[in-house]
This record gives C-alpha cells, structure tokens and sequence, in this order.
C-alpha cells in the first residue's frame, strides 16, 4: 500500500504537508515541475545559445539540423559557454553573500552596526594574520577595519592571487599556477568569465572550462571562504550544539517566525529579537507561550550551527512549511527562495518579508535592512509577528521533531578529535575509517525529495566511511536520524567504533553551502598532515541532488582543489561528448579528480567507495577491491 | 503523395513546432503579433510528455476510415479528397465534443478559432497546413522541426527507410551507433530518476 | 439481390450506404416510421435549447436516396416478418421480400403508468417532431416537469433550464446519468445544475396528473403535488420490435445478434437501438442504445449483408456531455460489482475542478468517468474497446499529463 506523494518524497512530514496542501488547493513546485514537462531537450543538453541577439541558436544533437550558431560556435562551445555562465553566477551568489559580510565587520569596525559584533576574536587575529595584517596589542576594531579592507582587495584589485589559496596544499597550489587557473580576484574571474562568455570572445571550449575552474576557486578559494569565515568572526566560530530539525520544531502554542535564505546578517538580528525578553512577554500577553524562531536552508544552517536553532526544512520544504498554518512570519533575504512563495503564503495567514535590496518578491512586503537599522528592524518585525498570532486558522504540525547535533567546524572537529587530526588520520591509515565523503547540496524536484543524500548516506557510513555534510543535504541527513549519538548503529563496524570512542555521530553536520570551505579546509589540513595533496586522500564529494548555479560552482572548486565529486542530477553537458569526457576523465590527468554522474544513489555509493579504495591502495594503506 | 512522418526517438521537447503551428493558423502569420490577436491562435500538434519525459509531437493522422468523422453528429467532418485531409468545418460544429470520444490519438482541442463564427468555440485539430501546400510551402511543424522528429516525405520513402532500419537490426554485420549518444545519455539520466521516484 | 432496411435512423442509413458501396446493383427498400429524411437524434435537445435550428439536424442532403439508388417509404410502419417466406408486411398494407434483412427500427419511449396521461403537454422526447410539439407550446409554458435522470430527461432538463423555465427533476436515484457517472461526477453534475436553479426531488415518482385541458400539476407517490404546465417523460426506451416474431427470432431485451450482427434467423441482420450485442466492458450481451455505436453497427450490419463478412467486436456505452461550466465524458463499466477483480482509482482535484475515476480489470482499463480534461477520453475509451492490456502504471493514465506517446513503447 503505497502512501499518496511517497513519490515526491522519502519524508513524512513532507509526505503530510503535500497532501495537506492538495487537500487547501495550494500549487506546489512539484506540481510546476510536472507542467513544464517535456523539458526541452537542446535546453537540457545545453546545446541552446541565447547569448546574442544573432541568435536564439541551437544545434541539433541528431547531426542533420543545424549544427553550429549564427556565429558560427559549435556543440562544445556552446555547452561550454553555458556552463561557463552557470559557474559565474553561482560563484558571483556566493562571493556577493561573502562581500555583504565584509561590509558589516567594516560597519562593526566603524561603530556603524548596533547589534553586531566581534564573536570570536580569536579568529579575528588568526585571518587577520593570514592577510598579513598586525595584530599584536591592537584592539579588535581596528584588526577588524584592516580585515575587512583587505579583503575588499581580494575582491577589486588585481592581484597574482587570492590570498586564502595559502591554505591549500602547495602541490595543488603548484598545479594551479601550472595550469593558469590561480584565482586572482573575487569580481575578476567572474567579470572575466562573462567577458569571456560573450559573443566572439573565447571560442576555445577547452579555455572556457579552465576559466570556469579559476572562477570556481575565487568563490571556494575566496567569496565563500570568506563568508564563512567573517561569519565566524562576527557571530561565533560553531561548536558542537544540539538541534532538533523537520515541521515539528515548529510550536502550535507559540509565535512562530521562519528566517529562509542564507545570509546570517539577517538570521542573527532576528535570533536576538526573538530572544528580546519584551519581546517574549508581549508574545505572552498575545496568548502564545513564546517565540519559536525556525530556519529554512542555509540561512538556518548559519542559525543551527552556532546557536542550535532548529530547521523547518529544506528547499522542496519551504513552501510546504507555510501550509502548517503556524508561521506568524517569515523573513527571506537572498538565493533559493522560490518566488511562489508569496502566493503560497497569501493562502493562510502568514507575512512574508523581504529584508535585501537586491532581492524584490511578488506578494511580499519589502522592508530593507542594513547594517545601521538591522537590530531595530528585527525587534519591529517581530512584534508584527507577534500580532499576527491571533489571525491563525488552523494549525497542522503533524510530526515530532527530530533530535540532531550539529555545529561542526573544522574547529570543533579537531577539537573533538582532541586538539589534533591524527586520530582521524590514525583510523583512516588502519583503514577503521576507509575515507570520508562531504554529501551536499540542494533538492530538485527532478529527485525524489531527500532520497538521494539519505540513500547515499547510508550506505556510506555503512562502508565505514565518514560522511560531513552541508546545505539541504545536511538537513535531509538530520531528518533520517544520522545525527544522535546512537545513529552510530547505523554505521559500519570501523566507524562505529570510531565514533562511538570519540561520542559523534557518524555524520558531521558542517553547516551551510558557503560552509562547504570547511570542508576544503579540513581536506588541506589532512593532506598536509600526510604530506601529500588534497588529490591523493581517499576522500570525495556528493551532490546527490542539486539544482542551483551555486551548485555547479561548488562541484567545479571542489574538483579543482582534488576532490572527485559525483552528482546526480545530469548537467546540461551532454550536448557536447567532449565536454563530459573532460569533465569526466580528462580532468583526471590534470587535477587528480573528476566528476561523475549517477543519479542513483546506490550505484553513486559504490562509485565513490570504489574511488576511495582505489586512493587507499595509491597511498600505499589497505585497501580492498570494489 | 508527400505527408507529414513523426519520428518520435527523435522529439526533444522543445516544442518549436506548437509555437510555429499556431502561429500559421494565427491572422498575422506572426509569432509576435498572433499571440495578441483575439481569439489567441492555439496549437493543432500537442507535445505530450512520455513516461521518461520525452516528448512527442501528437497530431491528426488523418485516419481512414476517421472515427471523428463517423462519430460527428452534425456531420462537421468531411475528407478533403485530393490530399485525404479530414477537415472539420467551424460552421457546422456544434461543440458536442462526440469526436474527442471517438480519437484514438486525443489530438482535438475546443476553442474559439478565426475561421469559426465569433466567439463559437469549436472543435479544432491539424487540417494539414492546406492553405501553406497550396502556396508551395511546407507544414509549418516539419518547416520548425530542427531535430528531424517531423518531416515531409512520400509515404514510401517513409516505409522504405524503416523497413531499412528493420533490416540492419536483425544483421549481424551491421553496426548501429545511437544517432545521438548525448541525447542517448541525456535519456538514460531521465530515465534513472523518474525510476526512483517509484518505490 | 433484395435489401430490406426497417428504420431511417443513422443505423439504417449507414447500413444503406455500405451495402451501395458494396453491391451496385442491389435493390434497397427502406421503411421508415418517421417521414423526416434521416437525421441527428442526439441533436433534438439542442433544438429544445435553442443552439441549433432544425435546418442542422439532417445528417444526409435530400438527394441522399436518389444517390444512392435506395426506395425509401416513409410515415409507414412494419407490422410483421415471415421469415419462412422471407417478406415483411407493413401497416399500410405493403408486402417487401427480401433475401437480407436489416431490423434497425430503434427505439420508443418507454410508457409510464399514471392517471391523466390524456392530458395535454405531456410529451415524450424521442423525435425531432415530439421537439417540435414542444416548442410550439413553450411560450406558454412556465415551470417544467421532467421524469427521468437518464439521458433524456437530464438533457431535456437541461435544455428547458436554458430557456429560462423553472425546472424540477424527478430521479429514481441519488443524482442525474446514474447508468453513466458514479456517485462523485453526479454529485458535481447535480451541483452544476442546482446552481443553475434546477429543482430536483429523489425517490418519488408521479402516480397522476391533473388539469383542465392542460396539465396543470402533477401528483406524487409521497403525497405531494408540484404544479407544472408542460411535462417530459424521459423513463427510458425500449428497442421497438412488436413486429418481431420472437419464435423465429432471438429477442432479449433487444434483437440478439451476433459478431457479425446477424440475428439468429438467417440472413436478418440487426443494428441499432434495436439490437443487443455483446457489450465488451460488461462482457454480456447489453442494448447500448447511443449514437456511436448506431453507425458502427450499421456500417458493419450493411457490409456482412453485401456479402463481406466483417466482424463487430462488441458494443460500448459511453457518453460525452458539456452541462454549463463542466464536461462529462464517460464509458464502459463506471459501477464495479465490489470484487477482487476490479481495481478503481479515483481523483477528485477541487482546485483544477477535475475528476477522474478508472475502473480496471485486471490489468485492462474497463471503465471511465471524466469531469473536465476530457481531450484524452478518446484515448482512454480506445483502451477499454481495445481490451489493451497495459503495460505502464495505472496511475499514468489518471495524470493530467497523460497521453497517447505514454502507450507508446518507451524508445531505448
């Protein structure tokens, strides 16, 4: 007896809402999804070309139509063009987020942002340091002026190269220089790659696709990694907390208000009002018991892993969310927020706000914020949340919270390994722990919701192999239970015992999407603590279920930086057989990692097992034959 | 006699044929200006999805025997008898949708239509781009078709090439490449996802 | 050779056609009760409605018999058939021998038993003339009476709804087209019309009706009364063979016949409202007594007399009906018995006003009824004729985005 929507998803809470909103008559993305079917198929493959207005052109995959554009551009340039402009934008997403938290530790160092903060000073000096900026005897405000100008520069100026890319082993940093792909500015490798993308630039697909791997590596190298890292400084480096995540965390008996998006710049403002104690009190007087702050993506990972804030849900879960009937408010700023999300919301009785200048939403109320007003607007926002408690009509929270630990940054992981990496390097030689997997990214509807990261998850940890994740994937992990201590009997023998000594679960919620440099982090730390390259440890990567241009950035800088990621969902490269076979095997002869494509995770799962052996065997540590 | 050949392996979805379509049944004759005139011109060829999302480009077949028109109660439908064109006349239609129960292929759709009395919806399917062939022209899909899933070909050269293709399937000496590997990869990644959508 | 064709209706004319195709040279008699040249039955209730003129109904041009070389008598009746001596006799007198013979003299109104049936404006709704007595009086006439949620009286209601008289309908059952829909669609349907004004009392049937010359109201068998100055009976039909002799001739319900729509007298065919032939979705003999299958019966009926053996694989019921803002289009067996061998899948989809219900047996599609989003019925009704057995999941064909490249074979 099949459950009505087990189609759409693996989850129950997602399995209930869907049907709770069929039962409303509220459209769903899925139901969207399902209306665009057929999707085109030149679109699909890439082969379509709207970048100049000789044009639209497509080339026909079956070789008797037109095979070249107007201008003349055939199948490999155009699919490598296309790609070339996913990575730009989704490396130019993520670097902007990364910019806007500069701008607010530059607002913090001027005493320009009430409500913001140094966090972790210690951090603070630790980059400052990397930026080659002095930090001895001088206070934290003007460490921080310098920092943020300095990486301003890494933003504007020209420079021969990042300056975080330090921290990235020197053999990749070699092969990068040999390769031309060191990442010199944030905003260049992205200007470059639009320059580069325009009609009659560069026609090499070759050319275009190393420009994509340079423009991945100023996001992963740079825009991300310095969004996490001022988040870190301005809101706390994340310790391990714990969490509880799904439509449960919200309450029936109090003020609900859900922040969607990503930038913690907002996120926290919000988390301090809801913590205002008026602010609770008026909640009370309106007859709710509390404040219930909830989060949805990224900007609740940020929430979750400093403050253990619980997540609502993922991206396929942001408009079922609103169907509970429970939430007062819910604030968005930037990226992944789908736009139906207002006609969605017009259907019960909750307010939507949009927070960002750059982001306008149709049936959303704008109210911007910015550094100066942030802490204010917050507290405003919220009492209008309050008073939107007494309008609810009927309240559907059919399912019980999930427990979940999350909160680890490479610093807290060191940390919980005992101050060093070896006991992770020492059960990785003996080979308890065979390798370790990052599984991230998105939804698409495309994949049955959640199934291909709790699948793949699954059968990792059952391989002893230790799975970090992030983003929407690190949600679906938390749903399906892999985040409490005893998740470890769901693991292999080695692994369990690893983590059962160490008391983590065998999956390490690392935080949001910028958050993945954590990752990148961790594997320098561990290659140099082995003496080799990110490329050589039996590590990988996973999307299992991705959707957005940032994803595509994200899988192009972690193969650059040598880690050979599978996704699921197939890019829109297979217009061109050149293209894929690059991107596929090709890369391996030049960076020591590639990608693959397997949309079924137990066939994804065995790929990356068979990968992690096969590295083991090449370092010279037991392996076994896959 | 030339007639319109689907080759369904071949549909990638794009649906440049609904859009050039309507625009030859449209006054203007102009996608720009026909999607503004009232009625709004609508598709006779409707690309249908498959079960692994592939598309398919349904149009009339011009059956013969046509079980619309047996089943046309105010014998609307009549057969053009130098091309075997079936035609409904807009006039004669009343609308009761009997011929939408008797196609076998669910190509007839119920809309207002320029040639029709004002405002009368009517039913409406592919009357073979008639006015384009006796202009010389080609049916506006073949004309927009870029994948060489619609052509316009003698019923025999038709046969012929399939019957070919019949014949090189069954030999062993023969080699057949897919026509298209990307869009054979592009198909098989299709295909693994929507099979585990179905638990 | 000798054609005999009893009825002018669509049946008798298309048989008359494919016998001409057939045979040049034959004699074709036709007897016809009504005098009109054949014409569209389902269309009289347009006629009641309005959206049509009575210049629309004749399906055939007036030099169709000329054309076809066919004698047609019209306004006379078959009284009998000697199948020993191969001859029909008619009302008027007339003596036809024939070597084939076609019975396709459809259907009348079924009686109804009541006090005051000499009244005047009580009609029954089976011909273009009984349309035309109508309408005749509807000027005068105010608030309507219609016995009967079958297909006549529901299009009759319908129709005198649309020209703006007040309406009540009398149903043996829960809602309108209980033989076509299931409980869900009649409940919209009833819906639709309620919400047009129509008045509609269940389970009551009339036991007399009172006037002057006129009827005037109508008694109940609940004890109520329910005034009303123009009545139409719609209870049904019955296959119109008094003249048949039933010790020569198989009758059921209707004319039996067989894959070859012949009767079991040699050489007498039958075709039409008049016959029972296998119904594939019921898989029993059945009187599917709609338009559709009239031609298809004909046609076939008139090719197996002219000597082209050419088999019927058995009769559908099935309906397509726009009713205001919804469509209806249903087929095959929309009501299983509750058994093992039935699988029923059932959508209602409020917020695009859809509703879909499959019936299967087994792993064939036996039944549909669709509310809205009909374009594909053919496809699906072509399933059910087809006996297909199908090869994807069910639930494909209850999608909106179902259609016929899904019954293709997926291409590798």
């Amino acid at each position: 007896m099949k459950h009505p929507f087990s189609e759409n998803t693996i989850t129950e809470d997602g399995r209930l809402m869907l049907r709770k909103m069929e039962k409303d008559q509220v459209e769903t993305v899925w139901e969207r999804f399902s209306a665009q079917q057929p999707q085109c198929g030149f679109c699909e493959m890439g082969l379509s070309c709207r970048v100049c207005n000789m044009g639209p052109c497509r080339v026909d995959p079956f070789g008797e139509g037109p095979q070249q554009g107007v201008c003349g551009a055939d199948a490999d340039i155009i699919v490598a063009r296309n790609l070339g402009r996913m990575i730009a934008a989704g490396a130019a997403a993520h670097s902007d987020h990364g910019r806007d938290l500069v701008e607010v530790l530059a607002a913090v160092a001027e005493g320009q942002a009430p409500g913001y903060g140094i966090g972790d000073e210690q951090k603070l000096r630790r980059v400052a340091a990397e930026f080659g900026i002095a930090t001895q005897e001088r206070a934290p405000a003007e460490i921080a002026a310098d920092l943020a100008q300095a990486m301003q520069e890494d933003y504007g100026t020209r420079r021969k190269s990042l300056t975080l890319l330090a921290r990235a082993p020197r053999k990749r940093r070699e092969l990068w220089a040999q390769l031309g792909i060191t990442p010199r500015g944030i905003d260049r490798e992205t200007s470059e790659m639009m320059h580069r993308t325009h009609m009659g630039v560069d026609n090499g697909w070759q050319s275009l696709l190393l420009h994509g791997l340079r423009n991945a590596l100023s996001d992963g190298w740079g825009g991300s990694m310095i969004a996490t890292e001022v988040s870190d400084i301005l809101f706390g480096t994340p310790k391990v907390t714990p969490t509880s995540v799904n439509i449960g965390v919200l309450k029936a008996d109090q003020v609900n208000i859900v922040v969607h998006g990503h930038n913690p710049v907002v996120s926290e403002m919000l988390l301090q009002a809801c913590q205002a104690p008026e602010l609770i009190d008026l909640a009370r007087a309106r007859g709710a018991q509390g404040i219930t702050l909830a989060g949805l993506c990224c900007t609740g990972n940020e929430l979750l892993m400093r403050h253990g804030i619980p997540m609502a849900g993922n991206h396929l879960m942001t408009e079922l969310v609103i169907a509970t009937g429970a939430v007062e408010m819910m604030l968005v700023d930037y990226q992944c927020i789908m736009p139906s999300l207002g006609a969605v919301a017009a259907c019960y009785h909750t307010r939507m706000i949009s927070t960002s200048d750059k982001a306008r939403f149709p049936g959303m109320t704008h109210r911007e914020f910015h550094p100066d007003n942030a802490r204010e607007l917050a507290r405003t926002l919220v009492a209008e949340a309050i008073e939107n408690f007494s309008r609810r009509g009927e309240v559907y929270i059919p399912v019980a919270p999930a427990p979940s630990l999350g909160g680890f940054s490479v610093e807290t992981i060191i940390e919980a390994l005992g101050g060093s990496p070896a006991p992770l390097i020492a059960a990785l030689k003996s080979g308890q722990i065979r390798g370790a997997v990052g599984v991230v990214g998105c939804n698409n509807p495309k994949i049955r919701h959640d199934f291909g990261h709790v699948t793949l998850t699954r059968r990792l940890i059952e391989n002893d192999i230790l799975v970090v994740d992030t983003g929407c994937a690190a949600i679906a992990n938390a749903k399906a239970g892999f985040k409490v201590a005893e998740a470890i009997r769901y693991a292999g023998p080695g692994l369990r015992e690893v983590c059962g000594a160490l008391g983590i679960p065998p999956v390490l919620h690392m935080g949001s999407c910028v958050d993945n440099v954590r990752i990148l982090v961790l594997a320098a730390a561990l290659a140099d603590a082995l003496g080799v390259d990110i490329s050589d440890l039996p590590i990988a990567g996973a999307a299992p279920e991705w959707y957005s241009e940032k994803a595509v950035s994200i899988g192009a800088y972690f193969v650059a930086s040598g880690v050979t990621t599978v996704l699921g969902p197939m890019p829109p490269i297979t217009g061109s057989l050149n293209v894929v076979k690059l991107l596929t095997e090709g890369l391996a002869d030049l960076l020591g990692a590639t990608f693959a494509v397997e949309p079924d995770p137990e066939k994804a799962a065995v790929l990356i097992r068979r990968h992690i052996e096969n590295q083991r065997a090449k370092l010279g540590l037991p392996a076994v034959q896959v | 006699m030339k007639r319109v050949v689907v080759h369904p392996e071949r549909c990638v979805g794009c649906m440049q044929c609904m859009l050039a379509c309507a625009t030859a049944h449209s006054q203007s004759g102009v996608l720009f200006t026909a999607v503004r005139e009232s009625p709004q011109p609508r598709p006779r060829v409707h690309v249908g999805v498959g079960l692994y999302g592939e598309g398919f480009p349904n149009r009339c077949r011009h059956c013969d025997p046509a079980p619309c028109q047996l089943a046309c109660l105010p014998g609307a439908i009549s057969r053009d008898s130098g091309t075997g064109t079936v035609l409904i006349d807009p006039e004669r239609c009343i609308n009761c949708a009997s011929c939408a129960m008797a196609c076998p292929f669910g190509v007839i759709r119920y809309h207002p239509e320029h040639h029709a009395p004002l405002g009368k919806t009517v039913a409406v399917k592919c009357d073979n781009c008639l006015a384009r062939l006796r202009q010389g022209r080609i049916p506006a899909c073949v004309e927009a078709c870029k994948t060489g899933a619609l052509t316009f070909e003698e019923a025999d050269a038709a046969l012929k090439r399939q019957t070919d293709a019949v014949a090189r399937s069954v030999s062993r000496t023969a080699e057949e490449a897919p026509p298209a590997p990307g869009f054979a990869l592009l198909t098989a990644a299709r295909k693994s996802q929507l099979a585990l959508k179905n638990p | 050779m000798q054609y005999v064709i009893i009825g002018n209706g669509v049946a008798g004319t298309h048989a008359a056609e494919s016998i001409r195709r057939l045979d040049p040279q034959g004699v074709i008699t036709l007897i016809a009760a009504e005098k009109d040249a054949p014409y569209c039955r389902p269309m009289i209730s347009m006629l009641l409605e309005g959206s049509a003129g009575a210049h629309q109904l004749p399906i055939r041009g007036p030099d169709f018999y000329d054309t076809f070389k066919i004698d047609a008598l019209g306004g006379d009746r078959v009284r009998a058939i000697d199948v020993a001596a191969r001859a029909v006799t008619t009302a008027a007198g007339r003596r036809f021998s024939f070597d084939r013979l076609l019975i396709a003299s459809g259907a009348d109104p079924r009686p109804i038993k009541a006090r005051g049936l000499h009244l005047e404006n009580l009609f029954f709704m089976r011909t273009a003339a009984h349309v035309m007595a109508m309408l005749r009086v509807l000027p005068a006439c105010r608030r309507a009476l219609v016995l009967g949620g079958g297909l006549v009286g529901f299009k009759a209601a319908y129709a005198l709804l649309r020209r703006g008289l007040a309406v009540t309908l009398l149903i043996r059952s829960g809602h309108p087209l209980s033989m076509q829909v299931d409980r869900e669609a009649g409940a919209m349907i009833l819906a639709a019309l309620k919400k047009k004004g129509l008045t509609v009392r269940v389970q009551a049937e009339v036991t007399a009706f009172e006037g002057g010359a006129t009827v005037t109201r109508a008694q109940l068998s609940d004890g109520s009364e329910i005034p009303c100055d123009l009545v139409v009976i719609g209870k049904g039909v019955l296959p119109a063979l008094d003249f048949v002799p039933r010790e020569a001739i198989a009758v059921d319900l209707g004319v039996v016949v067989d894959q070859h729509l012949e009767t079991s007298a040699a050489g007498i065919f039958a075709a039409g409202d008049a016959a029972e032939a296998y119904d594939i979705a019921r898989k029993t003999r059945w009187v599917n007594a709609i338009w559709p299958e009239a031609v298809a019966q004909g046609r076939v009926a008139g090719m197996n007399m002219a000597g082209r053996p050419t088999p019927y694989k058995g009769s559908l019921g099935r309906n397509v009906i726009r009713i205001f803002d919804l469509d209806v289009m249903t087929g095959g067996l929309v009501n299983p018995p509750p058994d093992a061998r039935y699988t029923v899948l059932q959508h209602h989809d409020r917020r695009r006003q859809r509703y879909r219900k499959l019936v299967f047996r087994y792993d064939r599609l036996v039944g549909m009824v669709l509310v809205n989003a009909i374009e594909q019925g053919g496809v699906l009704l072509s399933l059910i004729q087809g006996e297909i057995p199908l090869r994807v999941r069910r639930e494909a064909l209850m999608a909106p985005s179902f259609n016929f490249r899904q019954l293709l074979p997926a291409t590798a």
